[in-house]
Order: structure tokens, then C-alpha cells, then sequence
């Protein structure tokens, strides 16, 4: 039980670090993941596009959609339909029969290309983007991939829906034959190419080959589909005053994606651009008269709306500015409109839309979430690489860390200790015996101390860092290098030990008290006998002081050089490498297993000690 | 033959305790039962004042001075500045007597103690420790020195620390261990040898540095304010193992002190000296007769030659700070013992 007593402060203490590095990972974490949460750049985006009809009418005066926005506007070849009509929900009410047909149903796909009956070919493959329709119903494309990337060998793929029929490549397989389904783990009778894009299908098809047009439907179906053509879309209508003098307009999903290529703004029946505009002239931080191609338009500087009439004034395609524009900035001028605010999703028109008119979006792209998650906590988690992980994640590392290489592999963490073990021990033997070599000179002969103390001090200086490749190199002119032997470990860390162990023992030979040196001349003691007697028993404790110190050195110069070898041995080789690799949580049982290596170390000195200096209070 | 002491003021009371000193040596029996040579061969002091009954062997031949220090003086140069340790003092310590030194701070006694022991040169004047150089007694090995403090060495045990000296001397093992054991046995640490310093008292410790003082069998014994550290209590009972220890041991002790009624109970002669400079201000003979016991420090001799030392002292004081020239005068009233003080 007196163990007990003993062991429970050393494991309290150990607990609390545990337990506090649970608030440091947070304290670290959470400014990380929020900074990734607000990083739209990791946000999965997501676009909205003008929807066909969902069913070919057989009312011709009710059309129905699949989705629609709160307020839609009717489309045909980029223009709103002139009819009145009444949009309730997903259904739109027309006040008065089209000129043409909602849908024009095209030609069927070319197949089924397969045994299941699942592949089809495309009329041309210009037609990829067109809606398609199966016996007058529209079809929904979806399609994910799976987390894990086919590279030759893999046969596991992990996907994030259940159900639905695995694509390899543009082919649909057979499940069964080529892969048996475990929910959403698929496992494959041979392991998928290359490189080759693994697929599940969610939706009523996907295409698989966007170049060849090839499409693959979800289940068989008793007819080929058809193309729709020429069908009547339902649009979002922007919100805002359409009052003839505002000019700024909210899209329904926000925040924007802000060089979005996809985006498709109109104004009635013409196309608006978002291209900015590069003024002719260099921004040199002198000018302020800048030409631009458009003699309209809406000029920014560095991303700032400038109002014209005060900010500056135009003069055609010319600008000129009240102000010239700060060297090197950024002046661009947008002739129709400016997304105006990413987050809000507002777009600003370069001229108000007269009354009466329709602002709308065929297609634009948003970010819909964070990538990592919707909660702070949940990106926290996600996050692969935590500078101060959780001390469970650091746990649960341990065991596929340490089994990772076999016991037989020289990259094995047992013997990466143990040869960084065998580096440190000979290097602190070496430091030390020269260390307390050099002290007892120093003592004895005071113009050898006074000649070399000043040197001994200056080569403490010296960065180890900058010192162990030029002693690498010589040394490796004659022969003895880091990935055969252990001298170089033993001699790097014998440099900055052997500091320690000098001024230590110097100090403790010189400790001596006066009256045990008067006793000694009392005894008409020889200078031997007084060493041996006296001035070395009386520096042993500072002896061993300074060797625990030493034994601190001796590993870091022994973790230094194994980290300037290449011969995939000891903890240094494998921190530098964890540090390339990022693995964080390797890092830290590797310091912990670095600082357990140097503790014990020491410990083991203080063991001697106890045995060879017993009178020593303990 | 005798030791003279030579009072700061004048030769009248030198004259006098040498008068005495000549007295004592030649007739020991007649005195105050003494020791000194009496037991120096004759084992443990048994009976009451029966200890110079049987003067012994070695008391037959004239008693050589085992310390004879002439006009001895010393000077520290400290930064340029001399400060005068010691100045003309001449003693003569005879063999197996017990001599103290009192005074105050500064009054030279721990330096006349470390020129005795060679550990220090004198600047001046002469000193012959058992009939040779001081250098030469100190390499003959011829006197034990024990410090205010027990200055054992802590990594040794206790029975190592008192061998010390006879591995120095080159004693073979088995009578290292015999004497210590011995000797370790008369200061009454029989059960501790395997200890380490730390693990005893003070007290201990300092009985210790006396059983390895007397280890290699000096001929005198060098005493530095052995107890000086210690309780009153502790101090006391050393006091009479120290007084037994002399006993059996017959050796010559040079004792400093600054405690009067230690230097009264123990000594057979108290050298009484003053600070700047140190000198020797006069010596008074202790004529308590031995052994001496704790009924010996209730006695009314004990309370009037402490009062004599402690005159003595105090007269020494005034001369040093110059308020009188006329010391001798001064003493009379104070001491009354025609032995003591003149």
C-alpha cells in the first residue's frame, strides 16, 4: 500500500495533463475549425437550375414540376413565357394554352447497350445536359462517388447511399457476379482499375460518360427513354423591387459562389454578364482617367463599389477618377451587373430594370454547407490534422502506430527506441567520461581551465543543428557514417553532454569544505589521497547532477543525428518523417515516448546513483 | 619547565604563575591533585582525587612541554590593510595537561590552535609542537585536530569516517577496524557503525570526530570549539565523556572555548586572552581536583575561579578598547584566589 501512496500524486498529476489536454485541443482546435467552417472554399456547393417538367401535361393548361422556387418565372429559350399564368407550389395554373407544347419529346436512346438492360447511348453526345423522359415522366440524374479512390488493388469501396447499382467507369455491374453489397460497402469480385471513377447511382439514371453520351438508368425500364427538347422551364424570379430605380436583386441561395462560369442572370430575354472588365492603362497609383471596353458599367476598386459623380466621373468608355486608385489596385468595371454581396446572394444591375420587366436565373451555383460539417464541433472532429488532438485520438493511435511494422522491420518502434537508447547511452559515455576527464584537468591545473573554459563555452554555442551535417560529412570522409555506425550518434551527443558534466563536477570538486581539506593536511594527506578521499566523494552528487542533465543532451543529440541519416532507424528518422507525412498524432506518441525514453533515462542514472552513492539522502 | 604566560600589562603576574607552574610540576602530589603526567600512562581516572596518588611510570622523568610557543605572532594581510591576529604569544603546554583558551571573538585562540596544527605559518617568532617544527610534528602526525563542526565525510559510515586516518597512515584493515571499533566504543557508539553522519545527532557526530581524532593515537589533541554548536544539555554530557575520554586516554589537549564554565570544568589550565590584537592576557590555574564531576559545578571553587576567568576576560576587554593601561591593579578585587590572579 506504501507504493501506493507514492505512485498516486505521480498518476494524478498524470491525469490532470490528460484530462487538461482536452481543453488545449479545444483552446487550439476551435479557432481552426471555425476558420474552416467559414472558409467557403470547403463548403460542398450546390446549383440550382431552371427545372423542365416533371410530366408531359395531358391538361395542357396545368404544368407540373418536381421543384420549383417560392417565386417562379416560366422560360422557353431564355426568355419568360409571355402567357399569364399562376404559379401554386409545384404546379403552374395557365391563364391561357401555350403556342407550343410544354415538351417536345425527341429522339429515343439508342440501347439498352447491356445485358441488365441499364445502358444507353445518348442520340449525340451534345445532348447530355438535355432533360430526359421515360414514358412522359422526367428523369432525376444523380450519381456519388465513393470515398475510396480505385488504385489497382482495392476491391472495398464505401459509399454514402445504401442502395442503387455500382458503375465502374461506363460500365453498370452486376451484383452477385462482379460485387456483393453490404449496405453502403460494396466489395468486388476484382479490384476496379486504376485510377477508374467508381460510381453509385442514386437517381432514376446518371451519366456515366459525358464524351461518348453514355447513360445508365437506376432500374431496367420496358421502353428507351426520350429526349425532352424544347421544353418549358421553371426559373427563379430574383427578389426586388422591379421599380425603375433599384438596381440591386437577391438570389433565393446564398452565399454565391463568386467566379461562378455557370451563372446565368437574365434580364427579360438578354443574357447579363458578370465579366469584369480590365481598364486599359496600368494602375500605377498616378492616373486616375482609366478606358475600359464598355462605355457602361458599374467600377470597382479593390472590390469597392465606386458611386459615379462623386468617386468619379465617365466620359464614354473613359473613367476618371477624383481620386487615383492606389498603386496596383484592382479597377474593373462590370457592364451589366456585380454580385454585390457573396453571402447575402444580392447582385447590383448596372442600369434599374424598367417596370414590368423580369429579373430571373436559369443557373447559378451556391454553397450549401461546410464540407467538414454544420457545427463547430462536428468540422472540430472532422478535422484530419489537429495541431493538439484530443488525448483519446492520440490513443487510439498507439496500437496501429506501434504494430504498424513488425518486430523483424528496423522501422519498428521497439527497436527505433532501443537504437535510440544504445545512441544516447554510448554517447553519455563518452560526454561524461571526457566531461569529468576535463574537470579534474580544469581543477588541477587552473592555466588549463583558464586556456580552455572560454573554447569549452564557445562550443556550447554553436547550433548542433548546423554542426552535425559538417561532423557527418568528415566523418563520412573516413568511413564512419550515421546509417552503420553508432560513433557518430555517440560523438554528436557526447558534444553538448559532456558541457554539463564538466561544469558540474568542476563545481563539486571545488565544493569541498575548507575544514575536510584542513583535516586532510592535519592527516598530512598526500594530493592523492585527498583526491581519492575526499574532493571526487565530495563531487559525486554533482557528479550525478550533471550527468542527469548530460543524459537530457546526450538524447537530443542522439535524436538530431538520427535524423540526418537515412537508414530508417531510430525516433529521430521517425519524427522527421511523421513531420513530412503530418501525422500529428504520430508526433505526439512519439514525443511521448521521446520524453518517457529521457525520463527514464535520467531515472536509470538517479538507480545508479542510489547504489554507487548511497549516502547521498534520497 | 613551566608554561609562562606573560600578562598584557607587566611581568608581576608572569612571575607569579610561573612561580606556581614550577611548584606544581616539580611536586604534583603536593598540589592540587592534577593530571597531566600523572594520568597519562595510568588508564582511567577511578577515584576522587585518587588520580595523581599514583603519578605512574611516565611521570618520573622531567615532563617535556609538549607545545612550546615563543613570541609567536601572526598577521593577515587583508587588501592591503594587516590585521594582527596574534601577537607575542609564548606558551608551554606540558604533556597530558588539559589547556583552554578563552576570549573573545577575534582574540587569536582559533589561530594559535591552526599554527599549532601547521595549518597556518606563523609570521613570527617560534613554535615547536613535541620537540619539532610544527611542520615536522604535523607530518609526524603527532596531534588530532576536531573542528567546532564534526566535518565528517558524509559518504562514509560513521566506523569509515574514523578509519579515514589510518587508511591515510596506511594501518593495515584489521587494525583499522579494531582501534575504530575501540574508539567507537569509548565515545560510546558502539551500535552505530554502519550509519551514515546525517543519520545522527550533533552530539553524535561530534563524539565521532573525536574517536577519529584520537584514532591514529596522537600525542595531543587540538580542540577547536568542539562543542561550541551544541546544546547546553548535550554540551554538558560531552563535557564529561570528554574529561573520562582525557582520563583514560592521558593525552595533551589544547581546548578552545568560549564557554568560561567549560573551560573552567574541564581545564587544568585556562590561557585567558584579549582581541586586537590577540594576545595572552594571563593564565589561571584550575585546582578543582579530578575527576571532576556535576557536583564539581556546584562547588564554590567552580563559581570562584569562573568569576576569576570571567574577570579576567573582562579586564582584558577594557585594555583592549585603552580605558585603563593599569590592568594588574584592575584584576584584584575580581579574582581573590592568590593562585589565579595575582
Amino acid at each position: 500500500m506504501s507504493w501506493l501512496r507514492r505512485v498516486w500524486p505521480v498518476v494524478a498529476v498524470m491525469l490532470a495533463t490528460v484530462a487538461l489536454g482536452y481543453p488545449v485541443a479545444l483552446l487550439f482546435g476551435l479557432p481552426l475549425a471555425r476558420q474552416r467552417m467559414n472558409d467557403l472554399s470547403n463548403w460542398t456547393s450546390q446549383t440550382v437550375a431552371a427545372q423542365p417538367v416533371a410530366r408531359v401535361p395531358t391538361t395542357p393548361s396545368t404544368l407540373t414540376f418536381a421543384s420549383a422556387p417560392a417565386s417562379g418565372v416560366l422560360v422557353r429559350d431564355g426568355a419568360p413565357l409571355a402567357s399569364p399564368y399562376r404559379q401554386d407550389g409545384d404546379t403552374v395554373q395557365l391563364g391561357a394554352p401555350l403556342a407550343r407544347p410544354a415538351v417536345t419529346l425527341g429522339a429515343a436512346l439508342r440501347g439498352p447497350l447491356d445485358a441488365a438492360g441499364l445502358v444507353y447511348r445518348l442520340p449525340a453526345a451534345a445532348d447530355t445536359g438535355e432533360p430526359l423522359y421515360l414514358n412522359g415522366t422526367l428523369l432525376h440524374a444523380g450519381a456519388i462517388q465513393s470515398h475510396e479512390r480505385a488504385d489497382g488493388r482495392v476491391t472495398t469501396f464505401t459509399f454514402d447511399a445504401a442502395s442503387g447499382p455500382v458503375a465502374v467507369g461506363d460500365r453498370v455491374l452486376i451484383q452477385g457476379r462482379d460485387y456483393r453489397a453490404k449496405g453502403d460497402k460494396v466489395v468486388f469480385a476484382n479490384p476496379p482499375d486504376f485510377n477508374v471513377d467508381v460510381r453509385r447511382i442514386t437517381g432514376d439514371y446518371a451519366v456515366l460518360d459525358a464524351a461518348k453520351g453514355i447513360v445508365a438508368l437506376a432500374r431496367p425500364a420496358g421502353a428507351a427513354p426520350r429526349l425532352g427538347v424544347d421544353a418549358v422551364r421553371l426559373a427563379e424570379r430574383l427578389a426586388g423591387a422591379v421599380n425603375g430605380s433599384n438596381r440591386t436583386f437577391t438570389l433565393a441561395h446564398a452565399p454565391l459562389v463568386r467566379t461562378d462560369p455557370s451563372r446565368q442572370v437574365y434580364l427579360d430575354g438578354t443574357a447579363l454578364s458578370s465579366a469584369p472588365e480590365r481598364p486599359r492603362e496600368r494602375v500605377d497609383g498616378q492616373r486616375a482617367r482609366f478606358t475600359f471596353a464598355s462605355s457602361r458599367g458599374l467600377v470597382t476598386v479593390d472590390g469597392q463599389l465606386m458611386s459615379p459623380g462623386t468617386q468619379y466621373t465617365r466620359d464614354g468608355p473613359v473613367v476618371t477618377f477624383t481620386q487615383p486608385p492606389r498603386r496596383n489596385a484592382e479597377v474593373r468595371q462590370y457592364r451589366d451587373y456585380l454580385v454585390s454581396d457573396v453571402r447575402a446572394g444580392t447582385i447590383t444591375l448596372a442600369t434599374p430594370p424598367k417596370p414590368g420587366s423580369v429579373v430571373w436565373a436559369a443557373n447559378y451555383t451556391y454553397y450549401a454547407r461546410p464540407a467538414c460539417g454544420t457545427t463547430v464541433m462536428q468540422c472540430f472532429a472532422s478535422m484530419p490534422q489537429h495541431p493538439v488532438p484530443f488525448p483519446n485520438w492520440i490513443a487510439a493511435r498507439v496500437v496501429p502506430y506501434v504494430s504498424h511494422y513488425p518486430i523483424t522491420d528496423q522501422r519498428n518502434i521497439v527497436r527505433g527506441v532501443l537504437y535510440t537508447t544504445a545512441g544516447t547511452v554510448s554517447a553519455l559515455l563518452l560526454g561524461g567520461a571526457f566531461g569529468v576527464l576535463l574537470a579534474v584537468l580544469f581543477v588541477f591545473l587552473r592555466p588549463l581551465e583558464q586556456a580552455l573554459l572560454p573554447w569549452v563555452i564557445a562550443s556550447q554555442t554553436i547550433p548542433i543543428i548546423a554542426l552535425v551535417p559538417v561532423l557527418l560529412l568528415i566523418l563520412g570522409n573516413v568511413g564512419i557514417t550515421v546509417q552503420t555506425s553508432l560513433i557518430p550518434t555517440a560523438l554528436i551527443g557526447a558534444y553538448i553532454a559532456f558541457f554539463p558534466v564538466t561544469v558540474g563536477t568542476v563545481t563539486g570538486l571545488r565544493s569541498v569544505d575548507p575544514l575536510a581539506l584542513d583535516l586532510m593536511t592535519s592527516y598530512a594527506a598526500n594530493p592523492f589521497q585527498v583526491f581519492v578521499k575526499v574532493r571526487f566523494p565530495a563531487a559525486v552528487p554533482f557528479l550525478f547532477t550533471s550527468l542527469k542533465l548530460g543524459t537530457a543532451a546526450a538524447l537530443v543529440g542522439a535524436l538530431v543525428a538520427e535524423t540526418e541519416s537515412n537508414n530508417r532507424r531510430g525516433l529521430g528518422y521517425d519524427i522527421v518523417g511523421q513531420v513530412q507525412a503530418g501525422n500529428v498524432s504520430d508526433l505526439w506518441i512519439l514525443l511521448l515516448i521521446s520524453a518517457a525514453l529521457g525520463i527514464g533515462l535520467v531515472a536509470l542514472v538517479g538507480l545508479i546513483q542510489r547504489f554507487t552513492a548511497p549516502w547521498d539522502r534520497p | 619547565m613551566a608554561s609562562r604566560s606573560e600578562p598584557t600589562p607587566g611581568g608581576r603576574a608572569a612571575a607569579d604563575a610561573e612561580r606556581r607552574r614550577s611548584a606544581t610540576t616539580a611536586d604534583p602530589a603536593a598540589g592540587r591533585p592534577e593530571p597531566g603526567p600523572g594520568t597519562a600512562g595510568g588508564g582511567p581516572a577511578a577515584g576522587p582525587g585518587a588520580a595523581p596518588a599514583a603519578p605512574g611510570p611516565a611521570a618520573a622523568p622531567p615532563t617535556p612541554a609538549v607545545i612550546r610557543a615563543t613570541k609567536v605572532c601572526k598577521t593577515y594581510r587583508v587588501r592591503g590593510t594587516e590585521a594582527v591576529a596574534l601577537e607575542d604569544a609564548d606558551l608551554e603546554v606540558l604533556q597530558g595537561e588539559f589547556v583552554s583558551l578563552i576570549g573573545p571573538s577575534g582574540c587569536g585562540k582559533t589561530t594559535l590552535l591552526r599554527l599549532v596544527a601547521d595549518l597556518i605559518q606563523p609570521t613570527s617568532g617560534s613554535l615547536e609542537v613535541a620537540g619539532k617544527s610544527a611542520t615536522a610534528a604535523r607530518q609526524a602526525r603527532e596531534y588530532g585536530f576536531v573542528f567546532q563542526a564534526p566535518v565528517l565525510y558524509h559518504w562514509r559510515t560513521v566506523i569509515a569516517n574514523v578509519t579515514l586516518p589510518l587508511e591515510i597512515m596506511g594501518f593495515p584493515r584489521a587494525e583499522r577496524r579494531e582501534r575504530a571499533a575501540a574508539l567507537l566504543a569509548m565515545v560510546g557508539l558502539e551500535g552505530f557503525h554502519r550509519q551514515y553522519p546525517w543519520q545522527l545527532s550533533g552530539g553524535m557526530q561530534q563524539r565521532v570526530s573525536i574517536a577519529r581524532a584520537l584514532a591514529f593515537d596522537p600525542k595531543l589533541l587540538l580542540m577547536d570549539e568542539p562543542f561550541g554548536a551544541l546544546d547546553e544539555i548535550t554540551r554538558e554530557g560531552l563535557n564529561h565523556e570528554l574529561l573520562r575520554i582525557w582520563g583514560q586516554t592521558g593525552k595533551t589537549v589544547l581546548f578552545v572555548t568560549h564557554s568560561i564554565p567549560e573551560a573552567v570544568f574541564l581545564s587544568s589550565r585556562i590561557v585567558v586572552m584579549t582581541a586586537r590584537p590577540g594576545r595572552i592576557q594571563t593564565i589561571i590555574d584550575v585546582d578543582l581536583p579530578y575527576p571532576r564531576s556535576a557536583e564539581t559545578r556546584e562547588s564554590e571553587r567552580f563559581f570562584e575561579l569562573t568569576t576569576a576567568v570571567r574577570e579576567a576576560l573582562r579586564l582584558g576587554q577594557r585594555g583592549a578598547y585603552g580605558v585603563t593601561a593599569t590592568t594588574p591593579t584592575a584584576g584584584e578585587p575580581g579574582g581573590g584566589e592568590d593562585d589565579a590572579t595575582p
